[in-house]
């Protein structure tokens, strides 16, 4: 067996991404000491195989599919596990309502994610099914390109296209769920798609997460 | 081409994933299209909404300090008795020795390899290999570290709980955790003892072995060598408990 490189080598490469992993671990786990240990484990994990990752390569990538691969395998059974009707592919809403229509930021403040907080849209977040909200989030995000994505989820690009635009399909409807509950924006009837987000699901799924 | 056909175009092209013949597909159809035009832009958008409300969280206190730590980072193994070449600290050190000799009080640092046997056993990080079977949790670790494994009996009635590669050093070494028959946790810590030393200042004979005895905060450390390995055994139990299930270790 080989013997491990320097470790400073380690710490030079790896360290540099520790904010952006516990972001993502934050947003995978939905609770601190999870995202602690996630961050932990895939560290470890990333130091004991450091002579298999090719220096000059994309080390953030390599780091991320080390903590995907590790929340799979250990964390991911610990999320209560969602119901179906989370999954409707249609948006209850239309983008307009979320971000205006002009273009202009007068109107982007106005517009329902304008008028959102951080932690309503983190909450709808967390509530996305966890492979939609590991694309979202590397994508979204951490601007990783298909190919990255692909390679860190471990799926053909073809399968990253799909939970990407379905998982921002889920976030748009969880948004606008939260906007009406909330108030922001009224409840209309004739923009209500065949499927629809179960709220009281979301509500239950938003009170664990809080 | 269709706006249905060019759906999943269409997010490619927000995503600034398309180029040369693609772009310029999309890029055509734009120009005639409003409607997808429209959605570009709205899809573009909402992104940047998104991402201006999802900033990154700040790292807990300490978060930085703690990763390091858990490297356990060793570059040089440290030499068993690098004092013997320093001649002028011998006199002092022999001075020393009276001293503890008198009081027999005086504590030494305790061996890293148990400092960190106790702390792996606080973190109770997730097992890389899961169950029951001590043989086959055991026989996992092969090809994963420089030595074979065995899980010895730790009394009867305890069953394996599953396994995880760890660093002992600069070394692959085992960890594999146990529940015994009281319901305790027992980590069992094996690795290669070349250039950690294992011995902590309290030790113990049992069956013509010495077993390095040592207790922290709820917990107690008992470490061995066999056959050329070391073992070092953490547990929620008192000395004598603990002591009771390196024996029964011993006695397979």
């Amino acid at each position: 067996m080989k013997r491990r490189p320097v470790s400073t080598d380690f710490e030079q490469e790896a360290l540099p991404h520790l904010s952006a992993l516990y972001a993502a671990a934050m947003r995978m786990t939905r609770n601190e000491k999870d995202a602690e240990d996630l961050v932990q484990d895939t560290l470890l994990r990333a130091y004991r195989f450091f002579d298999t990752f090719q220096a000059g390569t994309n080390c953030k990538a390599w780091l991320f599919r080390i903590l995907t691969n590790v929340f799979c395998n250990h964390y991911r059974e610990r999320e209560r596990e969602r119901g179906a009707m989370i999954e409707a592919e249609s948006s209850t809403a239309n983008l307009e309502q979320f971000v205006g229509g002009t273009g202009d930021n007068r109107d982007t403040e106005t517009a329902l994610l304008g008028r959102m907080v951080s932690t309503d849209v983190e909450k709808a977040l967390a509530a996305v099914p966890s492979d939609f909200r590991m694309a979202v989030i590397l994508a979204d995000l951490e601007d990783f390109s298909y190919k990255e994505i692909a390679e860190i989820m471990d799926c053909p690009a073809g399968t990253v296209m799909s939970r990407l635009f379905r998982g921002r399909k889920i976030l748009q409807n969880l948004l606008h769920d939260y906007a009406v509950e909330q108030g922001i924006i009224q409840a209309d009837a004739s923009q209500a798609p065949a499927e629809t987000v179960d709220l009281a699901a979301y509500r239950r799924r938003r009170e664990e997460t809080s | 081409m269709s706006c249905a056909e060019l759906r999943t175009s269409l997010q490619a092209y927000v995503d600034r994933e398309l180029d040369g013949v693609d772009r310029e597909v999309v890029e055509r159809h734009l120009i005639e299209c409003s409607g997808c035009a429209r959605q570009v832009h709205l899809q573009g958008r909402f992104k940047a909404a998104v991402r201006a409300h999802l900033r990154r969280p700040a790292l807990p206190a300490g978060f930085e300090q703690r990763m390091r730590q858990s490297l356990v980072v060793q570059p040089i193994a440290p030499r068993r008795w690098p004092w013997l070449s320093y001649p002028r600290l011998v006199p002092a050190l022999a001075a020393a020795a009276v001293l503890i000799g008198v009081t027999g009080t005086i504590r030494q640092t305790q061996s890293r390899v148990l400092e960190q046997a106790q702390r792996s056993y606080h973190a109770e990080m997730p097992m890389d290999i899961t169950g029951s079977d001590c043989g086959s949790i055991a026989s996992w670790f092969r090809g994963r570290v420089d030595f074979p494994v065995h899980a010895p009996l730790l009394g009867a009635g305890a069953t394996c709980q599953g396994g995880r590669l760890v660093n002992v050093g600069e070394r692959p070494a085992a960890y594999l955790v146990y529940r015994v028959q009281t319901g305790h946790r027992v980590a069992l810590l094996v690795f290669d003892p070349q250039d950690q030393p294992l011995e902590a200042p309290e030790h113990r004979t049992i069956n013509g072995r010495q077993v390095y005895v040592e207790s922290g905060p709820g917990i107690s450390t008992a470490a061995y060598r066999d056959r050329g390995l070391g073992y070092v055994v953490t547990a929620d139990l008192d000395e004598g408990e603990l002591t009771r299930l390196v024996t029964a270790a011993f006695q397979r």
